[in-house]
C-alpha cells in the first residue's frame, strides 16, 4: 500500500540515489563529456536525450563503470552511489555492476538456456544457497520483466531462440536477477518493433517500483512516455536536467527547445 | 521542346538493355568464366594427383606370400640338443638359411615341379624369412626337429611381378630375378603355395634395409608420428590458447605487445627448416637431449605450430561479439569469469579448427626433422611414453623422403603407399575439425 502512494506521488519528492558532480570524460584526446552533474532520484525513470554523440551513452557508462573497459577512456568528476564514491580506489567495479545493472541496445543475450541466462549473474555473486532459491530468483526476475508466461515452459531452451522484444524482456530478467538497486538502460528498444517497444516500455514503468531506472533514448515521445526526469545532452554539454514536463513543455534552454521541435539532431 | 520526337527514334525501354548494360552483363559472365576455369584446373590437378599417388602407392598395401614345409633340423639348429634358447641364439640368420633352400628343394619334388634353367628357387623368399624363421624357433624351442608351415613375405622382385612392376621381359635384363624364377612362381601359384592379399605389415612392420623392400614398413615412422603429435598437442595448445587469451583479452595495447604481434605473425612465416636448426642449436646441442627422438622432433614441431594456433585462437577471439562480453560484464562478471564462461566456450570451435589444422601442418613437415636426425634408419619400436618420448624414431614424411632415396622401385611404391597413409591420417584429422566446427558451432 504505502509503496502505491509513493508513486502516486510527486517524484521530485524521492531520495537522490546517484549524484554526478562536475564529470568529465575523455577518449584518448577528445573530450566526449564536459562538466556533467546530474541527480538521479530513486525509484523514477530518468531519460537522457539528445542527438547522436552528444555523450548520453558516454555517461550512462560511467555510471556503472562500464568505461573502465576502454582503454583509453578516462573519467574524472565525481560520481557517488548512496553517498558513496564509485570512483575511489576501495570501490570493485565487479561489486558495483551487479548493484547497477544494465541493458544495451541490442538484445544480447548469452547463447545459453533462458534459464541459464537469467541465473548467471546470481551464480556469479552466490545469491542463492540451492537449486530452489536460485529457482525462485529465476522466476521472480522474469515475471518482474513480464516474460514468465510466454518462457516458463521452455527454460531450457536457448535465450538466442527467443523473438526480439522477448530477447531484450531476458535481458532485463538477467540484469534484474543479481538485485541491482538501479537500472541502466542504453537504447533498450531501438532494435524492437513497436508492439515489442510498446511492452518493454510498460515493462519499465513496472520496473519503477523497485529501482532507478536510467534510460537513454533517441525517441523523445519515448522519454516523454517512460520517463519522469529528463536530462538533454548536446556536443558533450548537460544542457538542461528537470521534469519530463518541464522538458517537453516549457523548455528554458532554447537548444532544448530546438531538438525537441526538430530543428537540430 | 521537351516531346521526345516520338516515332522516329528507336524504342528505348527502360526495361531494355542498352550498351551500357550489355558491357557490364558481359563482363560478368567473363569473371564467372574465369572463376569456373580456376576450379577446373585446381580439381583436375587434384584428381591427377590422388590418382597417380593411388596407382602408384596401392601396390603397397598388397603383398605376395609363399607357404613352405620346413623341417627344423635339430642338427642345424640346436647342436647340444638341449633346447636351450641362449644356446640356440649363437645360430645366426646364415644357420637358417640352409633349411629354406632344402624346404624349397622338397616343395619342388613333391609338387612335381620342372622348370628349365631354375637356378636358385630360394631367392623366391625374401631374405628376411630366415630372421623371421628363427624369431619363431627361438621363441618356441619346442619346434626343433618338427616340420612346419611358414608362411614367407616373397622377394620384391616376385612381388612386383604379381603387381605388373617386373615382366618376364624385364627380368630377363634384371641381375635380380631370372624369368625362370618367374615361372616358378607361377607354378607355386597354381600350387596354391602363393598368393597376394592384403598387406597390414605395411602398417604396423618397421623399416627395413636396402635390398628388402618386401618387409619395409611404416610401424616405427607411425609411431614416432604419434609421439610428436602429442607432444605439439599436450604443450602447443595450452601455451599457445593461454597466449592468445592474454594478448587478445588482458594485455595492455602499448609498443611491446604491438612488438609480440608483429613477431608472433612473423614467426608464422619463418621457413620450417629454420626450426629445424634452432631444433639442433638448442634441443640438441645445448640442452643434450638425444637425436632422433620424438621429444626433440615434437618441441620443434611445437614451435613451428605455435603462431598458427595463436593466430587462430585470436581470430576465434575476436570474432565473439563484443556484446557477449558486455552483458556478462554488465551483470558484474570479472573479467576473467567473462573470458572463461562466455568468449571462450564461443571461440571453442575456433580454436579446435586451428588447432587440428596446426598439427596437420605438423604432421606433413620434413625439412626440420631432417636437421634433427629423425632421418635415420631406425628399426626398433619406441617404447611407450614418456620413455618412448626419448627413443629413437622416424615420421611419416621422413619415411617418404627415405624411401624415394632409395634404388630399388619396389620402394618407390613403398614411398607411394606411405604418402596415401599420411594423407589418410591429414584427412581424418581435417574431417575431425570440419565436424568439430559444425557440431559446436553456436551462434548469438
Amino acid at each position: 500500500m504505502n509503496d502505491m502512494r509513493l508513486i502516486d506521488r510527486k517524484t521530485t519528492m524521492n531520495e537522490i540515489k546517484i549524484a554526478a558532480e562536475g564529470v568529465d570524460v575523455f577518449y584518448g584526446e577528445s573530450h566526449a563529456l564536459k562538466d556533467v552533474s546530474v541527480d538521479i532520484e530513486e525509484r523514477t525513470v530518468t531519460a537522457f536525450i539528445g542527438p547522436s554523440g552528444c555523450g548520453k551513452s558516454t555517461f550512462l557508462r560511467c555510471l556503472n563503470r562500464m568505461n573502465d573497459t576502454i582503454p583509453t577512456a578516462r573519467v574524472t568528476g565525481r560520481i557517488t552511489l548512496d553517498g558513496e564514491d564509485i570512483y575511489a580506489p576501495s570501490v570493485d567495479p565487479v561489486q558495483l555492476r551487479a548493484k547497477v545493472g544494465m541493458v544495451f541496445q541490442k538484445p544480447n543475450p548469452f547463447p545459453k538456456s533462458i534459464y541459464d541466462n537469467v541465473a548467471y549473474g546470481p551464480r556469479i555473486h552466490g545469491l542463492s544457497r540451492n537449486k530452489a532459491e536460485l529457482d525462485e530468483i529465476v522466476e521472480n526476475s522474469l515475471r518482474r520483466a513480464a516474460l514468465w508466461d510466454e518462457a516458463k515452459d521452455r527454460l531450457a531452451e536457448p535465450g538466442t531462440g527467443l523473438s526480439g522484444g522477448q530477447q531484450q524482456r531476458l535481458c532485463i530478467a538477467r540484469a534484474v536477477a543479481t538485485a541491482p538497486e538501479v537500472l541502466l538502460m542504453d537504447e533498450p528498444c531501438s532494435a524492437l518493433d513497436p508492439i515489442a517497444t510498446a511492452q518493454v516500455e510498460e515493462l519499465i514503468d513496472e520496473l519503477r517500483q523497485n529501482f532507478s531506472v536510467v534510460i537513454v533514448t533517441h525517441s523523445m515521445q519515448q522519454a516523454a512516455r517512460v520517463s519522469q526526469k529528463t536530462a538533454f545532452f548536446h556536443l558533450g554539454h548537460l544542457v538542461e536536467y528537470d521534469d519530463t514536463d518541464t522538458i517537453f513543455q516549457n523548455p528554458r534552454d532554447t537548444r532544448t527547445e530546438s531538438y525537441i521541435t526538430g530543428r537540430i539532431g | 521542346m521537351t516531346d521526345m520526337t516520338a516515332g522516329a527514334a528507336p524504342v528505348r525501354g527502360t526495361l531494355v538493355a542498352d550498351a551500357h548494360t550489355r558491357k557490364r552483363n558481359a563482363s560478368e559472365k567473363r569473371f564467372r568464366l574465369y572463376g569456373a576455369i580456376a576450379v577446373s584446373l585446381a580439381v583436375i590437378a587434384l584428381v591427377f594427383l590422388l590418382t597417380s599417388i593411388v596407382r602408384n602407392g596401392a601396390g603397397a598395401f598388397m603383398q605376395t606370400y609363399i607357404s613352405l614345409d620346413v623341417t627344423l633340423d635339430a642338427a642345424k639348429l640346436d647342436k647340444s640338443g638341449n633346447r636351450n634358447p641362449v644356446e640356440m641364439a649363437k645360430v645366426t640368420t646364415f644357420g637358417y638359411a640352409p633349411l629354406i633352400k632344402d624346404a624349397m628343394a622338397s616343395t619342388i619334388a613333391a609338387n612335381g615341379i620342372e622348370i628349365e634353367g631354375l637356378d636358385k628357387p630360394e631367392d623366391l623368399i625374401s631374405k628376411e624369412a630366415s630372421a623371421q624363421m628363427r624369431d619363431v624357433v627361438l621363441a618356441n624351442p619346442e619346434l626343433v626337429g618338427e616340420t612346419r608351415r611358414f608362411e614367407f613375405v616373397a622377394d620384391g622382385r616376385i612381388d612386383g611381378y604379381y603387381k605388373g612392376r617386373v615382366t618376364m621381359q624385364s627380368a630377363e635384363r634384371d641381375s635380380n630375378v631370372t624369368p625362370a624364377q618367374l615361372r616358378f612362381a607361377d607354378a607355386l601359384k597354381e600350387a596354391g603355395l602363393l598368393e597376394t592379399r592384403f598387406n597390414w605389415n605395411f602398417i604396423t612392420w618397421p623399416d627395413a634395409s636396402e635390398n628388402r623392400p618386401e618387409v619395409s614398413g611404416l610401424g616405427v615412422a607411425i609411431l614416432g608420428s604419434f609421439y610428436m603429435m602429442l607432444i605439439v598437442l599436450g604443450l602447443a595448445l595450452p601455451i599457445g590458447v593461454a597466449a592468445s587469451i592474454y594478448l587478445e583479452e588482458f594485455a595492455p595495447r602499448n609498443r611491446l605487445t604491438d612488438l609480440i604481434e608483429v613477431n608472433i605473425s612473423n614467426l608464422a612465416a619463418v621457413p620450417s627448416i629454420v626450426f629445424g636448426i634452432l631444433g639442433l642449436a638448442i634441443f640438441i646441442n645445448f640442452v643434450g637431449l638425444p637425436q632422433s627422438a620424438p621429444i626433440v622432433g615434437g618441441l620443434v614441431l611445437t614451435l613451428m605450430t605455435l603462431p598458427t594456433i595463436i593466430i587462430t585462437t585470436r581470430a576465434s577471439l575476436t570474432a565473439v561479439p563484443p556484446s557477449i562480453r558486455e552483458a556478462a560484464l554488465g551483470v558484474g562478471a570479472s573479467k576473467m569469469q567473462t573470458v572463461f564462461h562466455h568468449v571462450l566456450p564461443l571461440a571453442g570451435p575456433g580454436i579446435m579448427t586451428g588447432t587440428i589444422i596446426g598439427l596437420a601442418q605438423a604432421l606433413g613437415e620434413t625439412a626440420p626433422l631432417l636437421l634433427i636426425g629423425m632421418v635415420a634408419f631406425v628399426r626398433e619400436y619406441p617404447s611407450a611414453p614418456p620413455e618412448g618420448f626419448f627413443e629413437p624414431a622416424t615420421a611419416l614424411p621422413v619415411q617418404v623422403f627415405n624411401w624415394t632415396q632409395r634404388a630399388d622401385p619396389a620402394f618407390i611404391e613403398r614411398a607411394s603407399g606411405a604418402i596415401i597413409v599420411l594423407l589418410v591420417f591429414l584427412f581424418i584429422m581435417n574431417a575431425i575439425a570440419v565436424v568439430l566446427r559444425r557440431r559446436f558451432e553456436r551462434r548469438w
